[in-house]
């Protein structure tokens, strides 16, 4: 009788504890450290260059799994904001895309938070003009990825309705660019080109086609009042604007319609809008690229400017060594990868070893068999090298609502001293 | 009880005790584990709803602020005479346009803090084909498509409502949008200048309950034309549910109800319905009961571990039940041999306090019983002892009287020796009998009334019969009870020799071991002699001696001696009879 009793008693437990131990699985966490993050926006450039990079980067490491996520830019602005304003780097990735505008209010708004890449690359291999931005201190914190290098391009069937050839367009200043403008116009009945009066991208590619800028070459001085590149340059457009060239637009999508539906005869910007432009294939045989026009009656202002563009970043926090090592074997020295990337999306790099390619060196049939990437390769290095600084949105902001002033018809050194003191006032 | 085998027939008890027991136990858990599941089920349906409904109340008001930012908006938009010149403005110059462009942009501006909190892409158009997106690359819809489309249709439809249309752009991924409209209306005409679409992605409204969704727990907003505008089941955006509309007009009947239990998506599912009113939307909340409830009640469990218990109760029962029983049972089983061993045979006193009382009451009682039995045998005894004693003192009148006949017919014969002698004989007999008091006799005795007997018989009757006597020489003071040879002596000569003309009846008495046997044997006519060795019943009472016969010689010795002793009669037809009586030294 006990025996049995005694038996229920181990039967009982052993219910008991088959019960309660129903299995809770421990799974570790155990961070993979073999994985770093990257942050891009625009999936049909940035992410895609990334993703030819993570192939090519294959042979070098296989075992390092590089997650690339695509954000709109604002967004990982905004994140990186918040995440480094508070000290912490959670949830932040190895590597992001920042613009090069934007990239000095970073890197001098948390020195500690980027992982420093001096020596993991020879910055003499990149145009010179992408170093500065993404330097501090003579430290390269950047890996200078595409270039936004800006040409003119130009509807060459409006132009030979003017009685223009594209021989005629080279090397001239934005006086010309009046000039031949209105005979397209009287010629054609099209505009020159397409402004939205919120984005002064123009007047920015003239400035800097001059060595000049919003602010001065500390990065955090405003350059208004008194700089003789932006008084001109505001002289230009308001002349652009008087001469009636202009087709307002208020987005960017009606700036794609503008030249997709033959509305504009030229479109002056960086060379990231080749896609678009071929997007229109009725098109094909009818574009040109000629260099930007220089400001005129500036002697340092010269026929390259730029716009846009930006560079990739480590940032501090693990993994940043495989972060490192993947960029500057890709990004950093690949020549092979940049002419794969140039025929796979149309991008340029800065990277100069990879203008010798034969991808650089091929002609385009839509542009009537010009070699525009030779072209804008070249055009590249002569862009001059300027500080963007910390600002350059929010004195555009502020020159925005001065231009309007001064097309409405305000004295323009009155309006620029204005616009001065509110950047003096509102970066202090 | 038939059912029940004959083996188990001691069980009965504890079949049935054990039977009820498992039936009760088995009801009663399997009782309390239903209700308990129902109830719990129950509970967490209430709990459930309570919480999600006050989730949806949340829900709503922050749906409320949404729309509230968007009314402000879209009535800044409104009440903006800026805006109306733009939109109404026609025939403008490029540089007109241009600043007209970027005083719309200038007025966005200021609206952003209201919206600040939401991605929402603003779009205006007017009546002179201006258009402004504050993101179109948030919402790419191109003017001449937003110009067609069924939303700008529907909105001139309604030019005073602000409301809520569904818009899918299929060339990107995400492309399932939530766009507020409304026309922009002069006040005083009542013309129609412009109008405003507040779009935003559905994957950002989706964050207005995403956290509050779970794996089962769904929520899925419907228009009034049963399309699922957004849900947390991104497949199902942009489907026509009939299934969901239908319990919309449900739930609003029956308004008691805080949830319905109905089918979706083929589960069953809990539905939770409020209707938003600025929305004119149907927000429901499902939660499927096996994915939401499937883990908080493991039924397997529940059902092991009342197995369990269930199953050592019963063991514990069964144990139990048997112990109490065994001991009952096997006193029955004893009880009822008892009849078998004469009442002799004591139930074993074990078990239970009750079992034991109940031993011992069957055991006094068997004792007293055999005390009473006993009581009863000897006073039976005795009383027939008394009576067959009685019947031996008495000396039959017909005997006397024939006797003295006899005696009167030799007297006038006139032989007076044989007249003498036939006397003394009859006085003998008479003192032997009725004047000796004593119960037994020697043998002497007994031999001396025989011979009188005898005498008496052969002076009436002849001498025809002869009859001799040997006794033992050990054996003649040897004590037997009176006249108990006499009847068999009687009987030989009235019936051995009723065919026979003549024989000899011997009279044998001699010690065996420590019996005495007495023979009476005979060479007359026999009998038939029955199985239980008794003599056949004779009428001829005048005949006897003493109130004693054969019959009670053979039941006084028994009484007298006990069962081992008694009468043996063998006879043979033709032969003669032998009556053998074996009594004690």
């Amino acid at each position: 009788m006990k025996k049995v009793l005694a038996l229920f008693l181990v039967s009982i437990l052993f219910l008991a504890a088959c019960s309660s131990g129903s299995s809770k699985d421990t799974s570790g966490e155990t961070k993979d450290s073999n994985e770093i993050t990257v942050w891009a926006w625009d999936p049909n450039f940035n992410i895609k260059a990334m993703n030819l990079a993570k192939d090519a980067y294959k042979s070098d490491n296989p075992d390092l799994e590089i997650k690339i996520i695509e954000n709109a830019q604002d967004d990982i602005i905004q994140k990186l904001n918040t995440s480094l304003s508070s000290g912490t780097t959670k949830g932040l990735p190895n590597i992001v895309l920042i613009e090069d505008y934007r990239a000095q209010s970073f890197l001098q708004a948390y020195p500690d938070m980027f992982h420093e890449l001096t020596g993991t690359f020879n910055s003499d291999d990149f145009a010179q003009y992408k170093i500065a931005p993404t330097s501090v201190d003579g430290k390269n914190y950047g890996l200078p990825f595409d270039t936004g290098v800006s040409g003119l391009y130009v509807r060459t069937d409006y132009l030979e309705q003017a009685g223009y050839t594209v021989e005629d367009l080279q090397n001239m200043d934005w006086k010309k660019y009046i000039e031949i403008g209105k005979k397209v116009k009287e010629a054609t009945g099209k505009h020159m080109l397409t402004q939205d009066p919120n984005d002064l991208g123009l007047i920015r590619m003239m400035i800097q086609s001059a060595g000049s800028w919003y602010l001065k070459d500390d990065g955090k001085t405003p350059n208004l009042a008194g700089n003789e590149a932006l008084k001109v340059a505001f002289e230009t457009y308001k002349e652009i604007l008087d001469a009636d060239l202009v087709k307002p637009i208020s987005d960017w999508s009606q700036f794609l319609a503008g030249f997709n539906s033959g509305d504009v005869a030229t479109v002056p910007t960086g060379n990231w809008i080749t896609p678009s432009i071929k997007a229109e294939a009725s098109q094909a045989g009818k574009w040109a690229v000629v260099a930007h026009p220089r400001l005129p009656g500036v002697p340092e202002s010269v026929n390259a400017s730029n716009l846009g563009g930006s560079s990739w970043y480590v940032l501090n926090v693990p993994g940043k060594e495989d972060a490192a090592d993947f960029l500057a074997k890709t990004f950093g020295s690949n020549v092979e990868f940049y002419q794969t990337i140039n025929k796979e999306i149309g991008a340029i790099g800065t990277f100069k070893p990879a203008a010798d390619g034969e991808a650089y060196q091929a002609g385009d049939d839509f542009f009537g068999g010009q070699k525009i990437i030779a072209d804008f390769a070249a055009w590249t290095e002569q862009i001059p090298q300027i500080n963007y600084g910390l600002h350059t949105y929010a004195i555009e902001d502020i020159l925005a609502v001065e231009a309007q002033n001064y097309i409405k018809g305000k004295d323009l050194d009155k309006a620029l001293e204005d616009a001065q003191k509110q950047a003096e006032a509102q970066v202090k | 009880m038939r059912l029940i085998p004959e083996r188990f027939k001691h069980n009965n008890l504890f079949i049935t005790m054990f039977t009820i027991t498992v039936l009760i136990i088995v009801t009663v858990s399997v009782t309390i584990t239903w209700t308990t599941i129902r109830m719990s089920e129950q509970f967490f349906f209430d709990k459930f709803s309570i919480t999600n409904a006050r989730v949806m109340k949340q829900l709503n008001e922050s749906l409320d602020k949404f729309n509230y930012s968007i009314v402000i908006a879209s009535n800044n938009l409104q009440q903006s005479v800026t805006l109306k010149e733009i939109l109404t403005k026609e025939d403008e110059s490029n540089v007109e346009r241009l600043s007209s462009i970027y005083t719309m942009s200038q007025l966005m501006k200021r609206l952003e803090p209201n919206l600040d909190a939401y991605e929402v892409s603003i779009i205006v158009t007017g009546i002179n084909g201006i258009s402004y997106a504050t993101d179109r690359s948030y919402w790419p819809i191109h003017d001449e498509e937003l110009k067609n489309s069924y939303l700008t249709k529907k909105t001139y439809e309604n030019p005073n409502k602000l409301f809520y249309q569904y818009d899918y752009r299929p060339n990107r991924e995400d492309g399932r949008y939530i766009v507020a409209t409304k026309a922009l209306l002069e006040r005083t005409s009542g013309n129609n200048y412009g109008s405003l679409y507040f779009a935003i992605k559905e994957t950002e409204f989706k964050k207005f309950y995403s956290n509050f969704t779970s794996p089962g727990n769904n929520v899925f907003f419907v228009n009034s034309d049963g399309i699922i505008v957004s849900s947390n089941q991104s497949k199902l955006i942009g489907q026509k549910s009939n299934e969901l509309l239908g319990y919309a007009t449900k739930s609003g009947e029956g308004k008691n109800e805080d949830y319905i239990i109905g089918d979706f998506m083929g589960k069953e599912q809990i539905i939770l319905m409020e209707y938003i009113p600025s929305f004119d939307m149907y927000m429901f909340n499902t939660i499927d009961k096996q994915t939401a409830f499937g883990s908080l009640i493991d039924t397997n469990k529940i059902l092991l571990i009342v197995m369990g218990i269930v199953c050592i109760a019963l063991i514990i029962v069964l144990l139990a039940s048997r112990r109490l029983t065994n001991s009952l049972s096997k006193m029955v089983k004893q009880i009822e041999n008892t009849s078998k061993h004469d009442f002799h045979q004591y139930v074993s006193v074990s078990g239970t306090y009750e079992t034991r009382q109940i031993g011992k009451a069957f055991n006094s009682m068997l004792d007293e019983l055999h005390e009473y039995v006993d009581q009863l045998v000897v006073s039976q005894k005795q009383r027939r002892n008394a009576e067959l004693a009685a019947l031996q003192q008495q000396i039959n009148p017909h005997f006397l009287y024939n006797t003295l006949t006899s005696i009167k017919m030799m007297a006038n014969h006139g032989s007076k020796e044989e007249t003498e002698s036939m006397i003394n004989a009859l006085i003998s007999l008479l003192q032997n009998t009725i004047g000796n008091v004593n119960e037994t006799v020697t043998v002497n005795q007994e031999i001396a009334n025989l011979r009188n007997y005898v005498l008496i018989n052969q002076k009436r009757y002849g001498n025809r019969i002869k009859v001799n006597f040997f006794v033992s020489g050990d054996c003649e003071e040897y004590k037997i009870p009176k006249l108990i040879l006499q009847p068999f002596m009687e009987n030989s000569f009235f019936h051995a020799f009723n065919h026979k003309p003549e024989g000899f009846i011997h009279v044998l008495i001699w010690k065996e071991g420590n019996l005495l046997i007495c023979e009476v044997v005979d060479n007359g006519d026999g009998m038939e002699v029955s199985a239980d060795s008794h003599l056949p019943p004779s009428n001829r009472k005048q005949e006897f001696f003493s109130g004693i016969g054969v019959r009670n010689v053979d039941e006084r010795i028994q009484l007298t001696y006990g069962e081992s002793y008694g009468v043996q009669i063998s006879s043979e037809l033709g032969e003669g009879t032998k009556v053998r009586i074996t009594l004690p030294l």
